[in-house]
């Protein structure tokens, strides 16, 4: 080959070795992902078969700890486990049938409100939807 | 290449190509000493170009809602395959064209290129560096982070200042009395509807004159300029401008990858202002000059006045064409020549200074 | 006579001195209702302040309000418009009641079950029985006039319920009303009151949860002293009170070797290290026989004690710096734009188990403490894992740029070349 033609070869291809490397990210770009939400406030906390009466499960809300529990006579309810005085995870005490922080002996009923020790707010509290055998919990507004 | 050659033939036997293509390719380029400053407008049309394309891949993700807006962009920069490069590329770009923009508008100005018969490309220039950093100001605020809405209600702040109109524009910019989830959706619409199309318009005429009019030579390098062969604008200079454009992609991509844009932390309009907070570089300049003018000057309340005086600089920098008596007849008065130069030390030395906490 | 009717004379007598002596119920209306009397109208147009003020005070007064009038404790009678009569000692009229009788005053009705019962359903009628037991009781009994009784905490005239944010004993002015006396450090002296526990409570986290918080629930002087049998906890109970929301840390102390030990040389447990009123945030930097550190006020060093400080000062340092360093690296990754939601998750409980470690301090065990701060570095290498695959992913992306580049330079490269080769 000459050595014009040789130029206009390799000129050709790094031409489009840069376009394909313009492009590549762009197509990839234009599928979404796995997750095709921004999850923020929906997850799917547990399985209801795997939740027995009177007990409590910590699941993971973004960043932060939550905590689903069913109670006595089957409801479900969730809350934030993010204990409302320093911070510590709490967690359901099926003796007392109710949520306890073991930090500094704190106490939630199953309404999340603080009911004993030093918490000075209730627990946040989630919407909780079961889709069969899923159980899912969404941050109010 | 029969193919391209075959469908050639089809559209030209329809819609007469021949002209078209002349008109587009005819002109050329003069060569002295300083033609490396007319690359810079390709290269602000090269930014452009960027920033539409991976404006309209994050429109794919965007959510423009005070809710949403900010973990949207989260969303775009952690989960979407190279969202973090779009991204990181689409706020550099925009920078780096407005960057390019200065450099075009001071290198036409020290050539006279403004100069009869091309008043009207001067101000068409004019109008698209306005809605350039109208793309930025309102860009900016989209990502719904504490710095960008701080910036956002200090920078809207000063319209209120203008008389008359002031209460009315504030109202209209910011879509309420505060900066809010409002003004985050208008801002949208300006951002990706009603600036692009504007800008689309002038860009369209901008360019045509320039196809129209041929290139401007500054007297000085005249002669040079007949004693050395032009550059042919198709293949020759386009083919240099691919270059420079290459260079810039470059440039792009290193800085996406080793100063990669942040995201902040999410706006909260309860919040007290962060300490520090400033715009964005390229409205530095006026930033401090407003903050250095005391709070009254002989009656007059003094942010007034220091956009009174901004105004009437850019108006005598907007109707330079006509001013500019001597240049009308292709000898450019000297005065406007130290104008330009003052006008280039302020804005750099201010900027500068600023960024280097000259001001703090 | 005979027997019976002597015996029926003298309890119709009693009774009759006794209804005469006693301030008279007669004036009490039916509950919540505000009673009408002659000494609110009389005494409200009065010039002197100091007899005005109580009428003033008559419609802000829970008693008032509630149908027991002025003479509710001053006797007298209040249906009459002449000051002379209406102020009839022989009328049971008392003007200023000696602080000695004060107690014994309020207490006729508020000691009366059955009588509080028909104002309240749960309201307490133990009040005057603790008094008795209380330091402020049993220095009155003995003639000291000086010492706090019913009025100098709730007032006397606008009296409010102690629910009543306004009212001297609700929980956020209840340091206030008792520093009237025990701020004064002269007065103190006198009991061999040191006078300057106030300004040390004021100082405490406790004071500051009350205030800045407005948490209620917040321990004030009559939570550990009481309301009002008031007495300081002796040694024996000072963990008891703290111990009744500090559960955990009682437990664990309770296991320790201190609480024999203290409880053998009579000393005060969780006053020992965290003192009484000026109870500030603890430092782990406090353990340890080294000066401003707590453990050396008994243990010198070589000793069992300073060793299992230096111990578990140790292993919590370690801990604390290993947190640090990792917190500081996730958030710079997250600077960079990375998702860093497992690493936080991890952060968290890290961040649980070392509070959970700071609790073990108390059982004074470095095997116990040492055992929370393994699932401490434990959390926390799951976090600097996601940091350092975060941190990968940064210089994966930065090499693939890199590449990238060089093949923009080489199409750089070959357009020049182009241009030459055409050109020439």
């Amino acid at each position: 080959m000459s050595r014009r033609g040789v130029l206009n070869w390799l000129l050709g291809t790094s031409i489009g070795a840069t376009v394909v490397a313009a492009l590549y990210p762009v197509f990839r770009f234009v599928i979404p992902p796995e997750v095709a939400e921004a999850p923020v406030n929906r997850v799917l906390a547990g399985k209801l078969s795997e939740l027995a009466p009177n007990s409590g499960k910590i699941f993971r809300f973004g960043s932060k700890p939550g905590i689903v529990v069913r109670t006595q006579n089957g409801e479900v309810r969730a809350f934030s486990a993010v204990c409302t005085h320093l911070n510590c995870t709490v967690q359901y005490r099926p003796d007392f049938q109710h949520i306890w922080c073991a930090c500094h002996n704190g106490h939630y009923d199953l309404q999340g409100k603080n009911i004993a020790g030093p918490p000075p707010r209730p627990l946040d509290a989630y919407k909780v939807d079961i889709a069969g055998d899923d159980i899912y919990v969404t941050k109010r507004a | 290449m029969r193919a391209l050659e075959k469908l050639w033939q089809a559209l030209d036997q329809r819609l007469e190509l021949a002209p078209l293509v002349e008109f587009a390719t005819h002109k050329e380029v003069p060569s002295h000493r300083h033609s490396w400053a007319y690359y810079f407008g390709g290269l602000t049309l090269f930014f452009f170009l960027v920033q539409v394309t991976t404006g309209i891949l994050l429109l794919l993700y965007y959510r423009p809602t005070a809710e949403a807006a900010f973990e949207s962009v989260q969303f775009i920069v952690t989960r979407v395959p190279f969202g973090w490069l779009i991204r990181s590329v689409h706020s550099w770009s925009a920078n780096l064209m407005i960057l390019s923009a200065f450099a075009h508008m001071f290198s036409v100005y020290f050539m006279g290129s403004y100069a009869k018969p091309r008043e009207m490309t001067w101000w068409s220039g004019f109008a698209l560096l306005g809605l350039a950093m109208g793309f930025g100001f309102s860009g900016y605020l989209l990502p719904w982070n504490e710095l960008s809405f701080f910036a956002t209600r200090i920078g809207t702040d000063m319209v209120s200042k203008v008389p008359l109109a002031g209460a009315w524009l504030l109202k209209f910019l910011r879509g309420g009395d505060e900066v809010t989830g409002a003004t985050l959706t208008r801002f949208f619409g300006f951002h990706v509807a009603v600036l692009p199309m504007i800008t689309a318009a002038l860009l369209g005429l901008h360019l045509a004159l320039i196809q129209r009019q041929g290139m401007h030579v500054p007297e000085k390098l005249a002669e040079e300029a007949k004693r050395r062969k032009p550059i042919r604008f198709a293949p020759n200079f386009m083919l240099r401008e691919s270059v420079v454009w290459l260079a810039g992609l470059a440039a792009l991509a290193a800085l996406a990858a080793f100063f990669p844009w942040e995201l902040g932390t999410k706006a909260d309009p309860f919040a007290a202002a962060p300490a520090g907070i400033h715009p964005e570089w390229y409205f530095l300049f006026m930033f401090e000059t407003l903050k250095l003018i005391p709070a009254h000057v002989l009656g007059i309340e003094g942010e007034l006045l220091g956009l009174g005086v901004f105004g009437l600089g850019g108006l005598i920098w907007f109707l330079v064409p006509v001013l500019d008596r001597g240049s009308r007849t292709g000898h450019r008065t000297r005065a406007f020549l130290v104008l330009g130069w003052l006008f280039l030390a302020y804005i750099v030395s201010f900027t500068l200074a600023s960024m280097a906490g000259v001001f703090k | 006579m005979t027997d019976r009717a002597t015996t029926a004379a003298l309890v119709i007598t009693l009774a009759a001195a006794a209804a005469l002596a006693a301030p008279t119920r007669t004036t009490v209306g039916a509950p919540g209702k505000h009673a009408e009397d002659s000494c609110v109208n009389c005494h409200a147009k009065l010039d002197d302040a100091r007899l005005r003020e109580p009428a003033a005070e008559a419609n802000s007064d829970i008693h008032h309000t509630q149908g027991v009038s002025c003479s509710g404790c001053h006797g007298g009678d209040p249906s009459s418009d002449d000051a002379a009569a209406a102020m009839n000692p022989a009328k049971g009229f008392v003007a200023k009641f000696r602080p000695q009788a004060i107690p014994e005053m309020c207490g006729s009705c508020h000691s009366d079950a059955a009588f509080m019962l028909r104002y309240a359903p749960n309201i307490p009628t133990d009040q005057l029985q603790q008094y008795r037991t209380s330091k402020h009781g049993q220095a009155l009994a003995k003639g000291d006039t000086n010492v706090a009784v019913c009025t100098s905490c709730h007032g006397a005239h606008g009296v409010r319920p102690p629910s009543d944010a306004r009212s001297p004993v609700y929980p956020t002015r209840i340091v206030e009303t008792c520093g009237r006396c025990h701020g004064d450090a002269a007065l103190m002296s006198r009991y061999g009151i040191k006078g300057n526990e106030i300004a040390e409570y004021k100082k405490s986290v406790h004071y500051a949860a009350l205030v800045n918080k407005n948490d209620l629930s917040a321990p004030t002087c009559k939570s550990c002293h009481g309301a009002h049998g008031a007495t300081p906890p002796g040694v024996s109970s000072v963990s008891n009170v703290c111990g009744s929301c500090h559960l955990s840390q009682r437990e664990r102390f309770d296991q320790s070797p201190h609480k024999d030990a203290f409880a053998a040389l009579e000393q005060p447990a969780c006053e020992s290290c965290h003192s009484n009123h000026a109870i500030l945030h603890p430092q782990d930097s406090w353990i340890g026989i080294g000066d401003k550190q707590i453990c050396g006020s008994c243990h010198s060093a070589g000793d069992g004690g300073a060793t299992a400080a230096g111990s578990i000062a140790a292993v919590l340092g370690k801990a604390s710096s290993a947190e640090a360093a990792t917190l500081a690296r996730v958030q710079g990754v997250e600077r960079a734009g990375m998702l860093m939601d497992e690493a936080n998750v991890k952060l968290e409980e890290a961040h649980q188990a070392f509070v959970m470690a700071q609790l073990e301090i108390h059982t004074a065990s470095a095997a116990r403490v040492e055992a929370q701060t393994k699932s401490v570095l434990n959390a926390l290498a799951a976090a600097d894992k996601s940091a350092a695959a975060a941190e990968a992913e940064i210089r994966y992306r930065r090499s693939g740029l890199f590449v990238s580049l060089i093949v923009i330079a080489f199409a750089m490269v070959l357009l020049i070349l182009k241009i030459r080769a055409m050109e020439r």
